[in-house]
């Protein structure tokens, strides 16, 4: 498995699918950057595709600025092989993912300058697998 | 000041719940409730359209007078509810309040002299501002929008603490922690903005499994 980010220890190897057909309540506002990528559908987020984003904004902004990843991809997922019979127990891990709600902050810019932000989110909508937008920090009533 | 606070009018709910107040903002009606001052609650709905205009130009005391009632009441905005998004507000929550009352209120914090800090001026820095809020008691006839800070002399590494936020008036009093930081300038020169490859990240083969027995690491089947 390429070094991606995963969980250093899990209770259980293995988890159920679980339903995945709610909005987000919680991390769907920006709390630690100026500015953030909100996704606009539900998804696994996989922990490659994680690591593409952040990749993707640190090739936008080099040095500038500080990123904040606000999924982690803690449920495993596993996957039958090609060709096999169904049965034999629950197969292995194939991949790690973030349960990622509509309403989700994915990541989160502190540092830049309004315009810089969104060059370098925009670049990172275009590896998500789901519909994203560009958000400020909110400030309250 | 507060006497020509914008007025707010209101009908009572009936019904109360999610789905009377789903219904309620699709007929173009804002559910809130007033509470405060010792007297049961109210389920309110107000008019979604006058409410967010004034609630977007940045109003917090509304004279409120409910349908049917005598007299209007002077009430404050405690509470914004987003919907999962965090685009519409979905709920409102009125506070009953005097006008010769001291009130706990959240002020945002502004920045000024972020062109000219000293502390940004080197390459990999970045303004931190963990507290873009501070909890105040002042009286409601002397409401701030915001608390200006200047950042202008902060060095990097420097912090700017809640205790050293100037208050627009000598009534006011702080509530949130003192030390709590307001503004802080940090060098990251090199821990998170190397690592453009995906091989920096620590990442491991598998992780461990806390409920496994020993010698039987290749799983339960």
């Amino acid at each position: 498995m390429p070094p991606y980010k995963i969980p250093k220890r899990v209770k259980f190897r293995r988890e159920f699918r679980r339903v995945r057909d709610r909005n987000a309540t919680k991390g769907n506002y920006v709390a630690f950057g100026d500015y953030g990528l909100q996704a606009l559908e539900g998804c696994w987020l996989k922990s490659n595709c994680i690591e593409a984003g952040r990749i993707a904004i640190q090739r936008v902004l080099k040095r500038e600025g500080k990123i904040f990843i606000r999924v982690f991809p803690d449920k495993p997922v596993s996957k039958k092989p090609l060709e096999t019979r169904m049965g034999k127990g629950k197969a292995d891990i194939d991949y790690w993912a973030a349960r990622v709600k509509p309403g989700t902050m994915l990541y989160e810019l502190a540092g830049v300058s309004e315009a810089r932000a969104k060059e370098a989110f925009m670049r990172v909508a275009m590896k998500m697998p789901v519909r994203c937008r560009f958000v400020h920090r909110r400030v309250s009533a | 000041m507060h006497e020509d606070a914008p007025v707010l009018n209101a009908t009572k709910r009936e019904r109360i719940g999610s789905r009377y107040a789903r219904r309620d903002r699709e007929a173009g009606r804002l559910p809130a409730i007033v509470y405060g001052h010792k007297v049961e609650p109210v389920a309110v709905s107000l008019d979604a359209h006058a409410t967010l205009l004034l609630l977007h130009k940045g109003e917090k005391v509304f004279q409120l007078h409910l349908e049917g009632g005598s007299e209007s009441e002077f009430v404050l905005v405690k509470d914004l509810q987003y919907d999962y998004l965090g685009t519409n507000i979905v709920h409102c929550d009125l506070e009953r309040v005097d006008l010769d009352e001291r009130i706990h209120i959240k002020v945002p914090v502004h920045f000024i002299g972020e062109s000219n800090c000293k502390g940004l001026k080197s390459a990999g820095t970045t303004l931190m501002h963990p507290m873009s809020e501070l909890d105040l008691e002042c009286a409601v006839t002397n409401l701030p929008d915001f608390l200006e800070v200047d950042i202008t002399n902060l060095e990097v590494g420097g912090t700017i603490h809640a205790k050293d936020v100037q208050l627009p008036k000598e009534t006011m009093r702080l509530l949130s922690d003192p030390d709590g930081v307001v503004a802080h300038i940090v060098a990251h020169g090199g821990s998170d903005a190397d690592g453009d490859e995906a091989g920096s990240v620590d990442g491991q083969a598998a992780p461990e499994v806390l409920s496994e027995k020993k010698g039987d690491a290749d799983g339960d089947d």
